[in-house]
């Protein structure tokens, strides 16, 4: 055997402890690879892939993420695996190894691991880097799909990007070997371990924080938001640094106090082993509850925008297919029974038709406008009432008192009046030939039809009187279509938009082509960041792992020393299943709870139920930490069982 | 009354193929009721394998076992389990208790884990404390006592549940000399005083003056047997006699003490 062989023998020795890390390296190599085969892709360099040079950027920008991301996990991961083989590098240098020579063989170590993440993650890339294309086309909706191919610069840049890297943080970790007095490093496991103590100040500190990060949050609004932000951040990262250094030691140590609870079976192991481990995971406790936090705010607010597109589009155009013109009968845009025999010709079924004519009115508002007016378009309240209870979203029925209006504006976002409340305004109508007064009783967002700006919803024998007086040619007239499967209807709705004349487009509107392509985008986005969650998810749950298997040693020897005074298999599977439980779970627990709380505060922003949203990116990430769980707990109790059973 | 009963005990390692290693041959031990049993042997003589086997954690190749009139062969993983919770009671050379837990809390461990009554927890707890002379460090963690101290800790815990026999093995052999005496008159209070019935594996022949019945075996097998008069000078003389005659590596003869 020689210097090389050992090296690499110690690799193999050691790989229970480290193969979540190696693992998670062999992922980043993966993701990395993936994109940059894409953005490496001739076809996407030449431009012929639709929406390929969007995309392009941001991949790139994913990919400075792994690069960053990698940098900081190999690093923390190598210091910490080097850190727990103290023992080991008090032995061999007991041995007489020299400080050179410890370098050396952990040069060699982490060339040879590093060779081989790089490896099997360029393999595993090139693997799934066909079913990546075919995703991706699926969801661009490419006629022909992206076809496969691996780029040379992108076999280059991975493997040439990713050894540097190892290499540079090897060489980083590399000053922590041999410096200290073999006596310390033989002893490094022996030293006893002190209880850990905690300040009920700083756990009140910690209830502080979180409470007022949480209010905060619960409370955000479009016009605090910006002064709200980094406040809220901070304070529930600094409430969650002290609720695991300082809270969990409380918690424990009371229920330490309680017998009743802790002279209960196995609960008297389970607790205090727990008690030690919460103090020396803290930290590691911590940085995985932030980043499930981080995890889960990101996907989530994704996934929101990728739903809410829905709701927002059907309330900004109430109806599939739209426009308006100006004067009775005058067919401008389009005819409306070209519209209709053009939906017959496609088999297309109509929900409901809408015509409403109505006058375009000068509104005074508060905003600085130059002309201190805007134009909205003055209806009926039977009509705002007929057609709004026809979009089943929850809009209210007007009853309006002559000489009174509602002003209805259309974006959600809106909450400022924009006209004075309760006063008599003097309104200029189109085509009528005097002002006349009208008092805004009140604000409501939320249209019943398409193509305006603004309405104010008046009183039906007044609207009648008006419309009445105004000439036809200065009148407008609205005309929608609610198609039934309106997300299906793309291309009949294509044809039709075809038909309006140039100059008329403004007029139009076709929300299907809209909340298509805005789907599209928010898909592509979901589906890139998807990779990156997965990453970070992977990641954070292989320094929980690593932690555990740290820490399998002393707990093995614990375990078989109760084996032999008789607790039964079955009571060390519960003790370790509830340990390893709380260390994977806990926070999980956090980092969701953190999650509800931006979401909800997202809901704020966006006026959407973006929590009830989410629900669906917290469930899939509970699934997966609990395979994650299983798998650990699995590999860890094997383990322990097996070292005491014959 | 026999608490302890192995019949022909044979312990065979190795598998198909391959050398066989008799660590154990035909073995007779009974032990009453009451009775404070050595068991010395060289290096290799199976003694540790004689008491993995009486502790119910190896099973003999064959031989037949009764421990407070259960064979615990025919027992399963979880029985056998309880069995050891109940009826054994252990000491470990290296003490095992766990850094984890306070002295105090590493004593009741067996009766936490069966699920004892608080209040007969801490009567039990300061009865055998009081016996041992470790009342003054119940609360004290594990590294902040001396050796003898935490064996005797250990004691506390082997007996705390009042087993049927407690199985000992080298327990003075991380002790200096005065905290192994200390520790052996522990057990010999236990064992005149308490009643408890003791059976202990051990190198040392200063240890193995306080029994009152020592076992020799040699190369897996029972060699000779030797009883303590009244005088434990007499009888420590007479444990060397016995060990010279067995001959082997006996290289802690060196570290003779009294």
């Amino acid at each position: 055997m020689n210097f090389r062989q050992f090296a690499i023998k110690n690799v193999r020795g050691n790989w229970h402890q480290s193969i979540a890390y190696f693992l998670s390296s062999v992922f980043s190599v993966m993701i990395f690879f993936i994109y940059a085969a894409f953005i490496f892709h001739p076809d996407v360099i030449n431009g012929h892939i639709y929406m390929g040079k969007g995309v392009r950027t941001g991949m790139m920008f994913c990919e400075y993420i792994v690069a960053i991301f990698s940098f900081f996990f190999i690093l923390y991961s190598m210091s910490a695996f080097l850190k727990s083989r103290k023992k080991e590098f008090g032995l061999l240098s007991l041995f007489g190894m020299t400080r050179g020579q410890m370098r050396k063989m952990v040069l060699y170590e982490s060339i040879a691991t590093s060779l081989l993440a790089i490896g099997t993650g360029i393999a595993l890339g090139a693997l799934f880097l066909k079913l990546f294309l075919m995703a991706l086309s699926a969801i661009l909706d490419l006629a022909e799909p992206i076809r496969f191919f691996i780029p040379g610069k992108a076999l280059l840049l991975t493997a040439a990007g990713f050894f540097a890297l190892f290499l540079v943080i090897t060489l980083f970790t590399l000053f922590q070997v041999g410096r200290s007095q073999i006596i310390d490093l033989l002893k490094a496991s022996k030293k006893p371990k002190s209880p850990p103590l905690a300040s009920v100040w700083l756990v009140l500190l910690s209830l502080l924080c979180l409470g007022a990060g949480y209010y905060m949050a619960y409370t955000m609004t479009l016009r605090n938001a910006i002064m709200y932000m980094l406040p809220v951040v901070g304070l529930v990262v600094v409430g969650t640094f002290f609720l695991f250094t300082q809270a969990s030691v409380i918690v424990f140590r009371f229920l330490q106090r309680r017998k009743g609870i802790y002279y209960k079976q196995t609960n008297l192991m389970t607790i205090a082993q727990l008690v030690f481990k919460m103090k020396d995971n803290a930290r590691i406790l911590f940085t995985v509850s932030v980043m499930s936090a981080v995890i889960l705010t990101a996907s989530g607010t994704f996934y929101v925008f990728f739903l809410a597109s829905k709701e927002q589009q059907m309330d900004m155009l109430p109806q599939s297919i739209s426009f308006h013109e100006k004067g009775l009968d005058t067919h401008a845009v389009i005819d409306p029974d070209k519209v209709k025999s053009i939906l017959q010709e496609d088999g297309v079924k109509l929900d409901y038709e809408l015509k409403l004519a109505a006058v375009t009115a000068k509104v005074p508002v508060i905003k600085q406008n130059r002309d201190k007016t805007s134009t909205a378009m003055l209806v009926s309240e039977d009509d705002y009432n007929y057609y709004g209870q026809l979009l089943d979203r929850g809009r209210p029925i007007l009853n309006v008192d002559p000489g009174h209006s509602v002003y209805v504006n259309r974006f959600n976002e809106e909450t400022q009046p924009q006209t004075e409340i309760g006063k008599p305004l003097p309104i200029q109508i189109e085509g009528y030939p005097n002002a006349i007064s009208l008092t805004v009783d009140k604000q409501y967002s939320g249209e019943a039809v398409a193509s305006v700006s603004e309405m104010l919803v008046v009183d039906a024998a007044q609207y009648d009187e008006i419309m009445k007086t105004v000439p036809n040619d200065k009148k407008i007239v609205v005309y929608g279509f609610e198609l039934k499967n309106w997300t299906s209807q793309a291309d009949t709705a294509a044809k039709i938009e075809a038909l309006v004349p140039e100059d008329m487009k403004s007029s139009f509107d076709n929300r299907i082509s809209l909340y298509l392509s805005y789907k599209q985008s928010m898909g592509l986005t979901l589906f890139i960041g998807l990779f990156i969650s997965v990453l970070f998810f992977i990641a954070s749950g292989s320094m929980i792992y690593f932690k555990l298997f740290t820490e399998l040693e002393e707990d093995r020897e614990q375990f078989r020393s109760l084996n032999r005074i008789g607790m039964t298999l079955g009571e060390i599977r519960r003790s370790v299943t509830m340990q390893v439980a709380i260390i994977f779970f806990v926070p999980c627990v956090v980092g969701i709870v953190h999650t509800m709380f931006a979401m909800k505060a997202l809901g704020n922003l966006l006026y959407t139920s973006a929590l009830q949203y989410s629900l669906v990116v917290v469930a899939i990430y509970i699934v997966m930490q609990s395979l994650y769980f299983f798998a650990a707990r699995r590999s860890y109790l094997n383990r322990i069982i097996k070292s005491f059973t014959r | 009354m026999s608490i302890l009963k192995a019949q022909g005990l044979t312990k065979v390692y190795g598998s198909k193929g391959k050398m066989l290693y008799r660590a154990l041959n035909d073995i007779h031990l009974d032990i009453q009721k009451g009775e404070f049993v050595g068991v010395m042997g060289p290096s290799g003589s199976g003694k540790t394998t004689l008491l993995n086997i009486l502790a119910t954690i190896d099973k003999p190749t064959s031989g037949k076992i009764e421990i407070g009139g259960v064979d615990p062969t025919l027992l399963n993983e979880k029985k056998l389990a309880l069995f050891r919770r109940r009826e054994l009671g252990f000491i470990f050379q290296d003490f095992n208790l766990l850094d984890t837990l306070s002295i105090k809390e590493n004593i009741i461990l067996p009766l936490v884990l069966d699920n004892t009554n608080i209040k007969e927890i801490e009567k039990r707890l300061h009865q055998s404390a009081e016996l041992l002379g470790i009342s003054a460090i119940l609360d004290k963690r594990t590294y902040e006592v001396s050796g003898g101290q935490k064996q005797r800790a250990a004691i506390a815990r082997a007996m705390i549940h009042h087993p049927a026999i407690l199985l000992a093995d080298e327990l003075t052999g991380n002790l200096d000399s005065k905290a192994a005496k200390d520790v052996m008159d522990s057990l010999r209070d236990l064992n005149e005083q308490a009643g408890a019935t003791i059976m202990m594996v051990t190198h040392d022949p200063f240890a193995a003056s306080y029994c009152k019945r020592i076992v020799f075996i040699k190369d897996g097998a029972f060699f000779s047997e030797i009883r303590r008069g009244t005088n434990r000078q007499a009888f420590f003389q007479q444990i060397l006699d016995s060990l010279s005659v067995l001959g082997g590596n006996f290289d802690e003869l060196s570290t003779i003490r009294n």
